[in-house]
């Protein structure tokens, strides 16, 4: 579904990325940890098209991505979310997820409009301006729906339970299992929590300093000596 | 004194709608790009040039040359938008010294093809006298252009709030990054808006035409009128632009009435100057934080 191959991202004298690879299956559910400033964003960020790679190939659904714009990925599958959410703020909720719908998946169905609405409980709030009277969970709700909306292959959550207080925090986990489940999506999800991480991601990346350190299980990942060196910063670990 | 009054109220209204015209589509065109077209009213000059153009070569009716005038005014805009496309740094700031310079350029195009005489239509029934209720007096071009003002306005909220369109031109002026990660492509908006922008400154340039008279020097002139409307509304906001124009006019014409004629072009700058001091996102602007 999605390769990477030795991509590496630069910004001046600044190595954000360096020759990431990974791969992910169809239906997979990818957690991508690492410590503050480790590239997990700019991963994202050049995954959308929002960046373009210094170096490296990016494949998904089997064909390269290229220098394709981010308005063309959205269009082939790649729906993501940011950490601060991002409403459209001229438009109501549900006006939000129409024009994510219309022009990202190229089709109009209010159905699944409501569908998406309901599934994240934002049905109430639909006709509201999306600037005002949304509560903070509510906002990434919404972020999550516009993703949604695009009808992607590939849904990328950029720490969308980030700032929630812990109760919340679950609830939305919650949430987010279902989205999969409903949806069957191949997802990479950022995430700081690392209980959310073991429940909705069976397979975890880690990144520190923009390199690739760690593949594998939850269980593998947490034990692995150079994640555990990343977080803490001891060399003796 | 009340028959004076309401008098003032009266024809400010009616430039208010032909302002509301001329400062919708610049307000447009900043809301998707964020940037001023300071060659916005030359553009409503050009629409108002061709116009006489065709009454002085062919005869026709001003309302007749509007076809035409959306033409030449329509490329003349998309060009304007292809040179705007080929600045690659700092946008926001390069586009202001193009389009000043794009601005200089169409007034001398204007000047050498049509001289600095100063022109207006020979169609007579646009400046005759419309009555209403005995005591308020306009020109038939003024209540004329003033339904096709409000027309045209009201065409262009219905528009955004109710077509494809319209909601990706809202959705790009919300927020062009989140609007392009849902699949809006913001070059294809963008065009558009300055295609909108030229239908309302053809108009509101034929307008002008038949209400008027019209000199090369004119257009910097509207394209201020029409950046303080677009401050007054706050950005976004179509009502805005319609109530903001309304002040506008009639802050103009009571200045011309109770104090002098002269000081009548003050009032904008006033008034913007109040706006900015007051509320500098404008009466119908919002704050955005974290945009």
């Amino acid at each position: 579904m999605l390769a990477l191959d030795d991509v590496s991202m630069n910004f001046g004298g600044v190595a954000a990325l360096r020759n990431v690879t990974f791969a992910m299956d169809e239906g997979e559910t990818l957690g991508l940890i690492g410590p503050n400033g480790a590239g997990k964003t700019t991963l994202f960020n050049v995954i959308s098209g929002v960046l373009t790679p210094s170096a490296g190939r990016l494949e998904f659904a089997g064909k390269p991505l290229g220098k394709a714009a981010n308005w063309r990925r959205a269009r082939q599958g790649i729906g993501r979310t940011f950490q601060i959410p991002q409403p459209m703020h001229e438009l109501t909720v549900r006006e939000n997820l129409m024009v994510a719908q219309r022009f990202g998946a190229g089709r109009t169905d209010g159905r699944r409009i409501d569908e998406i609405l309901d599934l994240l409980d934002l049905t109430a709030k639909q006709h509201i301006d999306a600037a005002h009277g949304l509560a903070l969970t509510e906002q990434k709700a919404l972020e999550v729906g516009k993703a949604l909306a695009v009808e992607p292959r590939l849904l990328m959550l950029d720490e969308v339970l980030g700032g929630l207080e812990t109760a919340t925090k679950r609830a939305f986990g919650q949430t987010l299992q279902r989205v999969r489940e409903r949806y069957g999506l191949t997802m990479i999800v950022i995430e700081h929590d690392i209980e959310t991480i073991k429940t909705l991601c069976p397979r975890v990346v880690v990144l520190n300093f923009g390199e690739l350190i760690a593949d594998g299980t939850p269980d593998e990942v947490f034990n692995d000596a150079r994640v555990i060196r990343s977080y803490t910063g001891d060399s003796a670990a | 004194m009340f028959e004076l009054t309401l008098q003032a109220v009266y024809s400010g209204l009616l430039a208010g709608g032909w302002y509301a015209m001329v400062a919708l589509g610049l307000a447009l065109v900043f809301g998707t790009m964020r940037i001023i077209n300071l060659a916005h009213g030359e553009l409503v000059l050009l629409a108002a040039y061709v116009a006489f153009e065709m009454e002085r070569s062919f005869g026709l009716n001003p309302i007749a040359a509007i076809p035409v005038a959306l033409v030449v005014v329509g490329l003349t805009a998309l060009l304007v938008y292809f040179l705007i496309g080929r600045i690659r740094h700092d946008r926001e700031l390069n586009s202001l010294i193009l389009t000043f310079g794009i601005a200089i350029v169409l007034t001398n195009v204007i000047l050498m093809t049509w001289s600095a005489d100063i022109r207006s239509t020979s169609v007579g029934w646009f400046m005759d006298g419309a009555v209403i209720a005995d005591t308020l007096f306009s020109m038939n071009s003024e209540v004329l252009f003033f339904g096709a003002g409000v027309a045209l306005v009201g065409g262009t909220y219905w528009w955004l709030n109710h077509t494809w369109h319209g909601r990706a031109l809202r959705a790009v002026s919300s927020n062009r990054n989140a609007a392009m990660l849902m699949g809006v492509n913001p070059a294809r908006v963008e065009a558009m808006s300055f295609v909108v922008s030229a239908v309302l400154a053809t108009v509101s340039g034929v307008a002008l035409y038949t209400a008027s008279v019209v000199f090369p020097a004119l257009g910097h002139g509207l394209t201020i009128k029409a950046f303080v409307i677009t401050v007054l509304a706050g950005l976004g906001s179509v009502p805005g632009v319609l109530l903001g124009a309304v002040i506008l006019g009639v802050g103009e014409t009571m200045t011309a009435t109770f104090a002098k004629p002269s000081l009548q072009e003050l009032t904008g700058m006033v008034i913007f100057l109040l706006i900015l001091f007051l509320r500098p996102s404008g009466l119908f602007g919002r704050k955005v934080v974290g945009k």
